[in-house]
């Protein structure tokens, strides 16, 4: 499954570079993130809620960044495995200034799923990644507008 | 004076429509199916399965599974080493048969391979417990795709068979090479048959029982065949025979699925042997779609010589089967059936197929209701449609054109079978007339004037049934019958077939009923269970009747021959004097008559009897087929198609079936309407979805699309007889007749119907997605 899209953030490029590369902010931002360590120079462990159709279930994965060029561009990959199969994933993000002190966010990437989870969940699998794509961001927003 | 009494003759069963004696049980809930039985102190048993395609197993870590309350046991591949692997009955010179363990070694091969089983006190704990397991896959390299397989340099499914080459078979008739030189016109076609899931209502499940003291090893399954089962569990499990029980409560269909012996078969038996504990698994639907072996998976290429009068001269035919990552019992055997139908009703002069089983990353294939002929018939009349269209003739007359004439059968077929008897004209001729062929035509006209798309399909299939002679068959092709007469009258019927579904309590309560003169309440057909029925075969390949009804109408004979012997002797006659009707022996010379009850109760007391009579009244035959027993007909789908949506509508959908005598209509039509469904299901919308990583897309009955009612079409049967000549009943069967014949009808229909558009030919299932886009590309270009 492919995803591609692109958000809009208020806030400068680097700003918004930084927040992105923060484990904290991560863990904050990722739906259903219940984890999230270091373990080495730009990959983390994560452990992450998820629910499709009728599967619940926690994955434990890797998250890594590469070829990073700040504040420009990085690509993340992701390899996540629990109960109800897994899912692994990688796909990069550009980001783009632009007027009004905004940033625009491209992404592009692949999903791949196995297990119950894609036996089960493939109808709903392409609107739940959308969902969960908009809530990152719709989080990400959060932390980046300053509390009025 | 004498005067002559004739007993009041009873009402004759044989033909008549007499509902199912099995279906009050059934409809109340009386029945008991797998899951209804509990034995004492029963455990329950989950199967953890691989989500990967291809991985090693670096390791398995069962301790947080164990230390779950109630669990009992945790089972590995290593655990069960000494258990036999799952058998395969093909035998190609180059068949290769890879390993097939019960639970996986140190690599699993596709999604939903067993890896290790959790034994609990309830299924609850079992499916906690299973989630406990850790399992370290380290995935490998796959192929899932089984035209990518057989391509040079393709990943390895089974590292020792370097080009995934599963199994060959070739068959070659008459000068193929010749017949193409002398055609005026060939047509060519890549047809896709995709996996279809078998779909019981009933999943698999078994109940494995060991007691130590007698060391009888007794297992409940919902099989098909109960007798096989017990001699393949007896090598698996290194057992005598007579130590191991197979009973197959009441079975909630199998189309086939059930036709097999399964890995979680021995796993039970194994585990009830080693905790010396009843144990039960009962399969869920998504283990069912998953890796209860899929049907069809063909890729086929054909090409057909014909001349340009409609001559059909040869056939070449490369069938690619994906049989997925191991063999099950048949899996090789199923598309060779393919291969020897393929000449389906046709007086083909020459023909030529080359058969080729790819091993890919996937759920292994097997037997589906129809099992290799719905391919067959499907790719032929398909054939013979796109020729018709090619040189602009009728597809009804070139079918006439092509049939043998009902005066040469048996007739030898271009695969070299002998078909037993037909008369294919009548029965295609009455479908025609039922549906009014020439104002159909008209009809459609009409509708094409007005820029409409109305479709009229045809399909005359020929189908092989009766399995069958014991030489072509791989386990054996009789079946065995003892009937009992019992000292109050009652009679006993016991059957080697395994009837689940398809009404023979019924059919051999009627075939009884006549051959004795007695109700069918005094009767009792008893079936499923081998400490019962000493020997079978099991039901599958329509056999139940011609194979299992013939075995039951000689020994039903014997017990007659027996009991006027001894009503002669009760009456002091000569036993030709004797006369049996309406369950009454009656002498003429003495005006005496006994019933049969009267001489089964003496048989039993052997008080009038010469010494040295055998007591009791009872007879055991078996009966083998000199040849398989062909069935045929044809099916007629009319169909407009909306050009807007690519919403297909069935107006009519006509089925003139020749299942040689019947015994029962009301089951002929039963059987009929049920494969109907299950032909038009995979014609419009079914169909395994594997992505290129070998996952399964579909794997629940929300995203796998079995046909509903609103998706039935009303269906018109009628039927010829043809009787068989092969089999003393002069049945032929009729399991897979409506699957066979419906689907190319609907497929033919629909291409009828697009042809206006220059479309010629859409890969099932023709969703109206995939309809709508073929209208769609042709009114692009």
């Amino acid at each position: 499954m492919t995803l591609k899209g692109t958000y809009k953030l208020p806030a400068r490029r680097q700003k918004v570079w930084d927040a992105l590369l923060d484990p904290g902010v991560l863990a904050r931002t990722l739906p259903g993130c219940k984890s999230l360590e270091a373990v080495g120079p730009d990959e983390y462990r994560m452990n992450m809620a998820l629910a499709i159709s009728s599967l619940k279930g926690v994955f434990e994965g890797k998250v890594r960044i590469e070829d990073q060029q700040p504040p420009e561009s990085y690509r993340l990959t992701v390899q996540g495995r629990g109960k109800i199969g897994f899912v692994n994933g990688g796909g990069s993000f550009r980001l783009r200034e632009s007027e009004g002190a905004e940033t625009e966010i491209e992404y592009q990437g692949d999903v791949k799923a196995g297990g119950t989870i894609a036996s089960v969940g493939q109808r709903l699998m392409n609107m739940t990644s959308k969902m969960m794509i908009k809530r990152f961001f719709t989080a990400l927003e959060k932390e980046l507008t300053p509390p009025v | 004076m004498a005067t002559t009494t004739t007993a009041p003759k009873l009402k004759t069963h044989v033909g008549e429509r007499i509902r199912r004696t099995e279906d009050p049980r059934l409809i109340t809930g009386a029945a008991c199916y797998l899951d209804d039985i509990t034995r004492p102190g029963m455990l329950h048993a989950a199967v953890l399965r691989s989500p990967y395609a291809a991985a090693r197993i670096n390791s398995i870590s069962i301790e947080d599974a164990l230390a779950l309350p109630g669990v009992k046991a945790v089972y590995v591949g290593k655990d069960v080493e000494s258990v036999g692997g799952v058998p395969c009955a093909g035998s190609m010179p180059d068949l290769r048969i890879p390993n097939h363990k019960i639970l996986a070694g140190d690599r699993v091969y596709y999604v939903g391979h067993p890896v290790a089983a959790v034994v609990a006190t309830d299924k609850y704990i079992a499916a906690d417990a299973i989630e406990r397991i850790e399992v370290d896959y380290e995935p490998t390299e796959l192929v899932s795709d089984p035209e990518e397989a057989l391509q040079e340099g393709a990943v390895k499914v089974h590292p020792e068979y370097p080009d995934n080459v599963a199994f060959t078979f070739s068959q070659e008739g008459g000068d193929v090479e010749e017949a193409f030189r002398q055609a005026d016109v060939i047509v060519k076609e890549k047809i896709l048959v995709p996996r279809l899931a078998p779909i019981p209502i009933e999943t698999r499940g078994v109940v494995a029982e060991y007691d130590e003291g007698s060391q009888e090893l007794t297992i409940y399954s919902s099989t098909q065949i109960p007798h096989l089962l017990r001699t393949q569990l007896a090598l698996q499990l290194n057992m005598p025979e007579h130590h191991v029980r197979v009973i197959a409560p009441e079975v909630g269909g199998g189309f086939g699925s059930k036709c097999n012996v399964w890995a979680e078969e021995a796993l039970a038996a194994f585990v009830a042997m080693e905790l010396k504990q009843p144990v039960k698994w009962v399969e869920s639907r998504r283990e069912s779609i998953l890796v209860v072996a899929h049907g069809r998976a063909h890729v086929d290429t054909l090409e057909l010589a014909a001349k340009n009068d409609g001559t059909l001269l040869g056939l070449k035919l490369h069938i690619l089967c994906d049989i997925g990552a191991h063999h099950q019992l048949l899996t090789p055997i199923i598309p060779t059936l393919a291969v020897l139908m393929l000449p389906g009703l046709y007086k083909f002069r020459s023909f030529k197929a080359d058969l080729i089983g790819a091993f890919t990353n996937r759920a292994p294939s097997d037997l589906y209701r129809g099992a290799g002929r719905p391919e067959a018939t499907y790719v032929i009349e398909r054939m013979v449609d796109k020729l018709a269209a090619e040189i602009g003739m009728d597809p009804a007359e070139i079918r006439f054109k092509n049939f043998p004439a009902s005066t040469d059968f048996p007739f030898n077929s271009a695969t070299g079978l002998q078909y037993d008897s037909g008369d294919y004209a009548t029965a295609f001729n009455k479908a025609l007339d039922i549906v009014d062929y020439k104002a159909r035509r008209a009809e459609q006209e009409a509708a094409r004037a007005e820029g409409r798309l109305y479709g009229i399909g045809i399909s005359t299939y020929g189908e092989i049934c009766a399995f069958g002679p014991s030489p072509a068959t791989p386990a054996g092709g009789w079946e065995s019958a003892s009937v009992n007469v019992e000292a109050t009258g009652k009679v006993a019927v016991m059957t080697g077939i395994s009837p689940h579904g398809q009404g023979e309590e019924t059919s051999f309560a009627q075939l009884t009923a006549d051959a004795l003169g007695i109700p069918m309440d005094d009767i009792v057909v008893v079936h499923g269970d081998t400490a019962k029925v000493h020997y079978g075969i099991g039901t599958f390949g329509s056999r139940g009747i011609s194979i299992g009804g013939s075995a039951l109408h000689l020994a039903l004979q014997d017990v007659v021959a027996k009991a006027t012997k001894y009503a002669a002797h009760m009456m002091g006659v000569d036993a030709e004097t004797v006369t049996f009707e309406g369950g009454v022996f009656s002498s003429e010379a003495t005006d005496s008559t006994l019933t049969l009850a009267d001489v089964a109760l003496e048989a039993h007391l052997c008080r009038q009897l010469p010494p040295g009579t055998e007591p009791g009244l009872a007879a055991t035959r078996f009966f083998e087929p000199s040849n398989f027993a062909f069935p045929f007909g044809a099916h007629i789908c009319v169909t407009e198609v909306d050009k807007e949506t690519g919403e297909v509508d069935i107006q009519r959908f006509v089925a003139v079936d020749d299942c040689g005598r019947i015994i029962n209509p009301l089951l002929v039509e039963g059987q009929i309407h049920g494969g109907i469904a299950q032909g038009l299901g995979p014609a419009f919308q079914e169909g395994v979805i594997y992505d290129d990583e070998g996952q399964l897309l579909n794997g629940t009955l929300m995203d796998y699309s079995i046909p509903k009612a609103r998706n039935m079409p009303w269906i018109e049967t009628d039927r010829t007889e043809t009787p068989s000549p092969v089999n003393p009943l002069g049945t032929k069967g009729v399991g897979e007749a409506g699957t066979i014949g419906s689907l190319p009808a609907f497929v033919n229909s629909v291409v009828d119907a697009l042809s206006p558009l220059g479309i010629e030919h859409i890969d099932i299932p023709m969703t109206s997605q995939s309809i709508w886009n073929a209208i769609h590309e042709r009114s692009r270009t």
